[in-house]
């Protein structure tokens, strides 16, 4: 008989090429021509590089987005590893609580995060309107560095993340020995713990700054109003213009932030690859210790609480408040504007519903398929004898280097290229697929550890047993593999949920999604509306979560 | 309290820890270690060895107890005293060695040395005379992931002396080496603890290892000590059945006491009624006490036809070649019984000799079971 295992193995290779190659080619190819790449009379020239690189205008961009993405790193990396050693190694009160409140930006929409703080900071914000009838100092939430602020609290959760895990992994023993030693505790965290976080640190850094570079929305929702621009905002604001110098000049920098970010991500690889350096003799598995603070544990837990008020709670808060009322101010009683038009007119206009409806359907289908397409990748890169499955794991884990804008935009111009697929433009079937391209990575990260953890043994002894490569995976693997699967299923169904960027230049009428709808509305200065759909889009996301833990029993970790 | 501690000896009484869900990790510890000793915890996995050698290093809190080495106290619960372990002078050698991983041999083993002070123009001298003293004179410029596995439990032990603690703690150092390493280990261990002269406490759930290595033994179960001893004394004259089955390897025949004259004690076999003699061991027994003999494996005579008393009749049941010896499980009436011997027995059946030294009495702690 023959066997289905190697065509198997090659169908979902080419599927998984082309599906990253789709948006790529077509940027690649437009920014060496001379006019829209579906246009007959084009010839090939590098004008387009040369026309990006004498701007000015593009210098002043690129100056912003280096001091953006250097602010944003250095406050949610300093946030992230602080926070991460006070709530693992001191007896702060409550840590479980505000290790939760600590990472819960990471399922929220920047979108909504912007929203949030413009609500309650912006320049006729809730505080800010507050702070000034009080005569107090007030701030300029609409500048570089407050879309850095905004933005860093966004990105605290990855650093934190990275270092808790790292934390969880360092053999306790090493610290109990610097004790031993004789090093009080904050010489031990100073000459041990923290020179250890140094992989964890180092990757945290990379990932947040090839995060902040493709960020999109807030410096979108702050910035663009008083023109502070960042590459992002740049391609997005120039690709809505399509003149044929536009399409040019899109595609040559995207072409520049890629082959940056890729440099980044490379440098995000040879890290993982040093951690081995840091890797010790397993010892016993015992929780590292924790420091008594004695009293200052209540000061640092209510510097903690601060933050996590400040910077997450109240803004979340005011986007409640906003949706249910019909002007947010201090100066009245907001009980006395109590109204749910906002809720009437999400709810009554159909465009609205559709975007809702779109987003649930697209989260439910394309995160099932994507969890099914990626577990099978996987399992060819991890646990099959596939010739390229080592480049096949780089392939599944490039989209990292790619913005959603730029994902966006090439799936639309490969529409344009190819005759034909046109019949799918503006369709739920594009925007899946262009998700599925976005989060490949992130649901290949949410897979892989454990199947990394399964025994290849068990493998063996099922091909010893008789069966083919297809039937082990699927009869031993797949099974075992359900809490893991079940996991990544919420974590992209979330990520779905949210997921704006790479839908901006691929929805059209009828085919929005809540996260366009939420910036065409804002464009239009409706805070009302924009606050209801963000208060949808977050209880959708927390019944999401919640469902899933209890029905599903996926763990989220991030 | 009246004991005089004008030497170093480490001191701990009545040490408890008690983990969340009430589990009783250590209940009521106490030892003596005499200045200089290699005293070692031994004991199955979850006995508390490793508990109490964190409480003496300050790395749990007992919720009851002292500890102290000679007169200086490091642990009094009832006074409220837990010194924090950076401010208890000790060495420590952790199972997982936990060399630090950012620092090379040198820095690791200087690490110590900076934080007791120790003035920056003999740091480099110590740190080449104790390297000298491990054998890895000039691997100080390593990092811990470019030595040998040895070579690291070296530096770990290096790093624990260098600074000249009081006291030595060793948590299971030698269980992460492949066996040829270990037992060369275990002398170079023992030698090394003796040129220094420091008082060594050490954990491990390897009887063999403790046996050869220490001055005294604490064997531990369920976080109290049973016996604590000189390695002969445990191997020879254990004091409870725990102690005969967790060190060496021993059969156990279930019998009553009939009699006892001038250092011997005659036991009734329960099952066939024999009278056998046995080395009294001291425990208080009178006639009528339910007892329970443990007989050495190795010191059965697996030819004993002649001998005049303490012969049982034996079925070989199985057998298996181990090289140095051939170890039998053989079928008796008093049920079945362990022998070891250097030479192959013929069988079927023969005759065991169970030589009246080879038997310790032990009184019967669960007269239900065999």
């Amino acid at each position: 008989m023959r066997s289905f295992d190697r065509p198997a193995q090659w169908l979902l290779a080419v599927l998984l090429t082309a599906l990253v190659a789709v948006p790529l080619a077509p940027i690649l190819y437009q920014s060496v021509l001379s006019d829209r790449l579906y246009e007959p009379a084009k010839a090939f020239t590098l004008g387009n590089y040369a026309l990006v690189l004498r701007n000015g205008e593009f210098w002043t961009t690129v100056t912003t987005t280096v001091i953006f993405v250097i602010a944003t790193t250095a406050l949610s990396v300093l946030l992230g590893i602080t926070f991460a050693i006070l709530l693992t190694r001191t007896d702060v009160p409550a840590r479980g609580l505000l290790h939760d409140l600590v990472i819960l930006p990471f399922y929220v929409s920047p979108l909504v995060l912007a929203f949030a703080w413009a609500i309650l900071y912006g320049p006729s914000g809730f505080a800010t309107i507050g702070a000034r009838t009080l005569g107090l100092p007030t701030w300029q939430l609409y500048t570089v560095v407050g879309i850095s602020v905004v933005s860093a609290v966004y990105y605290v959760p990855y650093s934190y993340l990275y270092a808790t895990g790292s934390l969880a992994l360092t053999d306790p023993q090493l610290e109990d020995a610097g004790r031993i030693a004789g090093a009080g505790p904050f010489r031990t965290l100073f000459s041990i713990t923290l020179p250890l976080l140094r992989p964890a640190v180092a990757y945290g850094t990379l990932l947040t700054i090839v995060s902040a570079i493709e960020l999109l929305s807030i410096p979108l929702v702050l910035g663009q109003p008083v023109g502070v621009e960042v590459l992002s905002t740049f391609l997005y604001a120039t690709g809505t213009k399509s003149s044929p110098n536009d399409y040019g000049i899109v595609a040559a920098v995207s072409v520049m932030m890629l082959a940056v970010i890729t440099v980044l991500v490379w440098l995000q690889i040879r890290v993982t690859g040093q951690e081995r350096r840091f890797v010790t003799v397993g010892g016993k598995a015992i929780r590292g210790r924790v420091v008594a603070l004695g009293r200052v544990r209540w000061l640092v837990a209510g510097m903690l609480w601060l933050y996590i008020l400040a910077a997450v709670a109240l803004p979340l808060l005011g986007i409640f408040a906003q949706s249910a009322t019909s002007f947010l101010t201090p100066l009245v009683n907001p009980l006395e504007l109590l109204t749910s038009e906002n809720f009437t007119l999400i709810f009554t206009q159909p465009a609205y519903v559709d975007s809702i409806r779109n987003s649930l359907v697209i989260s439910v289908v394309g995160g099932g398929i994507a969890v099914l397409f990626i577990a099978f990748a996987v399992l060819v890169t991890t646990r099959s004898d596939f010739p390229l499955r080592g480049a096949l794991s780089y392939v599944a884990l490039y989209p990292r280097a790619v913005p959603g804008i730029i994902i966006g935009i090439g799936f639309l111009w490969t529409l344009l290229l190819i005759p034909g697929l046109g019949e799918i433009r503006n369709t739920l079937v594009v925007l899946t697929l262009a998700f599925i391209v976005r989060f490949l990575p992130l649901g290949f990260g949410a897979v892989m550890p454990s199947v990394l953890r399964i025994s290849t043994e068990l493998d063996r002894a099922a091909r010893v047993s008789g069966a083919s490569w297809l039937t082990t995976m699927w009869a031993i693997l797949v099974p075992l593999l359900r809490p893991a699967l079940a996991s990544a299923f919420v974590l992209l169904f979330v990520s779905f949920l949210k997921e704006y960027a790479s839908a901006l230049f691929l929805v059209a009428h009828g085919s929005e999604v809540i996260g366009t709808t939420m910036i065409e509305l804002w464009r239009q200065g409706n805070s009302g509306p924009v606050a209801a759909l963000s208060a949808i889009q977050l209880l959708i996301t927390f019944f999401a979560i919640v469902i899933g833990q209890r029905v599903l029993g996926a763990r989220l970790r991030g | 309290m009246a004991e005089s501690v004008a030497s170093r000896d480490v001191v701990i009484e009545g040490l408890v820890k008690v983990f969340e869900g009430g589990v009783r990790a250590v209940d009521d510890v106490s030892l003596t270690i005499p200045e200089g000793e290699f005293v070692t915890l031994l004991g199955p996995s979850g006995c508390g060895k490793t508990t109490t050698l964190n409480c003496v290093a300050g790395l749990e809190r007992p919720d009851a107890g002292r500890i102290a080495v000679g007169t200086s106290v490091l642990t009094n619960v009832a006074r409220g005293v837990i010194l924090e372990p950076e401010r208890r002078d000790l060495g420590m050698v952790f199972q997982s060695y936990a060399l630090w991983p950012h620092m090379n041999v040198f820095d690791n083993l200087a690490f110590g040395l900076r934080r007791r002070k120790v003035p920056r123009a003999e740091i480099a001298p110590r740190i080449k005379a104790t390297l000298e003293l491990v054998e890895l004179a000039g691997l100080d410029r390593r990092y811990p992931y470019q030595l040998s596995g040895g070579q690291q439990q070296r530096v770990a032990l290096a790093r624990a002396v260098v600074a000249q603690p009081r006291v030595l703690l060793l948590d299971e150092p030698l269980s992460n080496l492949d066996a040829k390493v270990r037992e060369r280990a275990r002398f170079w261990l023992r030698d090394l603890q003796r040129r220094l002269g420091i008082t060594a406490i050490y954990v491990t759930h390897d009887q063999a290892e403790a046996l050869a290595i220490s001055d005294r033994i604490a064997v531990m179960s369920q976080g109290r000590v049973l016996q604590y001893a000189p390695p002969s004394d445990v191997y020879e004259r254990p004091t409870s059945r725990f102690v005969a089955e967790f060190i060496g390897r021993s059969s156990f025949l279930r019998g009553v006491v009939v009699g006892a004259t001038e250092g011997r004690m005659q036991v009734k076999l329960a099952d066939s009624g024999t009278v056998v003699s046995a080395a009294s061991t001291g425990a208080r027994l009178a006639a009528g006490d339910p007892v329970v003999l443990a007989v050495r494996s190795e010191r059965i005579d697996v030819h004993g036809e002649h001998a005049s008393e303490n012969v049982v009749s034996a079925r070989i049941k199985s057998f298996v070649y181990a090289g140095a010896e051939y170890e039998y499980i053989f079928e008796t009436p008093e049920g079945e019984l362990r022998a070891s011997s250097p030479r192959p027995v013929t069988g079927p059946t023969l005759k065991l000799h169970l030589p009246a030294e080879a038997i310790v009495v032990l009184a019967d702690e669960a007269p239900t079971r065999g």
